[in-house]
């Protein structure tokens, strides 16, 4: 009983705690795709959840489709590599910082909440050459 | 692939040198907004929709899409975009979790809004007029959030899918002073993703 409301609280913790925070949901999923969450790699079924951290990850043909908390959409292409690097999100301000790195791949992005947070954008897409600095809006990244 | 397209440098230009790019849209509403993309110190703003930036190569160049407008590629990902989130507006009877007559139909359009999103996830929010301080109205917002969030689950709303937030009184539907007491902007918003 005691160890069963150790492990309760610890688990209460854990759910509590910015960095296992869900931060968005697949919404579509086909052929291979995965998450890559420190050393594991798990597959991205429709409904999976997101935490700050995660790489997606596409091979051939592999689509993925995310909605994250602060309204930010994804839809990610074939052979891609993207980190979800920095997710930052206060739902009573609607301020919150999002980095994200697509190491190569393809991306379509609709911009949310984070990056209509006052003057500073909130929100930085990094690639191998760049980096971009959307300011509320509809854009498409390719690496190649 | 990069090293070798900088080395046969124009001669593959030609024939379509593989480039990294960044696409502006117009948003789903016609409007649009604008990329800022930053290249070794060097700042480019993109803000004209329908244009192509380059994002490799020493020099940002943005051109119109043109009449043959994205790649079948680049259209598959715009088509694989979640759907945008829908917002519902609840109000309630003063002092009660009692819904008004309006707005009880809207907790069956939000069930069937939820069951047609493959992975859904929703967001009630809770929002307070400008009576009272704004910390006080955070915290009350909040609690309302979190006591129609356990309305919706006796109704059998998916616990799993759902959580809470309070924005005080910052999201006024209808601007007023401060110290208003306003039926209309004590309302709680169920956003489904």
């Amino acid at each position: 009983m005691l160890r069963e409301s150790l492990i309760l609280g610890l688990l209460a913790t854990l759910a509590s705690s910015p960095d296992t925070a869900e931060i968005g949901r697949i919404k579509s999923s086909i052929g291979p795709a995965t998450i890559e969450r420190g050393a594991d790699s798990m597959p991205a079924p429709v409904g999976q959840q997101l935490i700050a951290g995660d790489w997606l990850v596409t091979g051939a043909n592999g689509r993925m489709g995310l909605t994250f908390v602060d309204n930010t959409r994804f839809s990610v292409g074939p052979d891609s590599r993207i980190a979800l690097k920095t997710f930052e999100y206060d739902p009573t301000t609607q301020k919150g910082s999002f980095v994200a790195k697509v190491e190569r791949g393809s991306i379509a992005i609709v911009s949310g909440r984070i990056n209509k947070s006052g003057g500073r954008s909130g929100m930085q897409i990094e690639t191998p050459d760049a980096t971009l600095e959307p300011h509320g809006t509809r854009f498409i990244v390719v690496v190649k | 692939m990069r090293r070798r397209c900088l080395a046969l440098g124009a001669a593959l230009a030609l024939v379509g040198c593989a480039h990294s790019s960044m696409v502006l849209l117009p948003d789903e509403d016609g409007g649009h907004g604008e990329v800022t993309i930053v290249k070794r110190g060097t700042e480019t703003v993109v803000d004209q929709p329908n244009s192509r930036a380059n994002l490799n190569g020493s020099r940002t160049t943005v051109r119109p899409l043109g009449p043959k407008g994205l790649g079948a590629r680049e259209a598959m990902l715009v088509s694989g975009l979640p759907p945008p989130p829908k917002s519902y507006s609840l109000y309630f009877l003063e002092g009660t979790t009692e819904m008004t007559a309006t707005s009880a139909p809207r907790l069956e359009e939000i069930r069937t809004e939820i069951a047609s999103r493959p992975g859904a996830a929703v967001e009630v929010t809770g929002h307070t007029d400008t009576v009272g301080s704004e910390a006080d109205n955070d915290r009350l917002s909040r609690q309302r959030a979190d006591e129609i969030l356990m309305l919706l689950v006796s109704r059998g709303f998916d616990r799993s899918i759902m959580s809470a937030s309070g924005r005080g009184e910052r999201d006024l539907q209808v601007p007023t002073a401060d110290n208003v007491s306003s039926p209309v902007n004590r309302r709680v918003e169920v956003i489904v993703r």
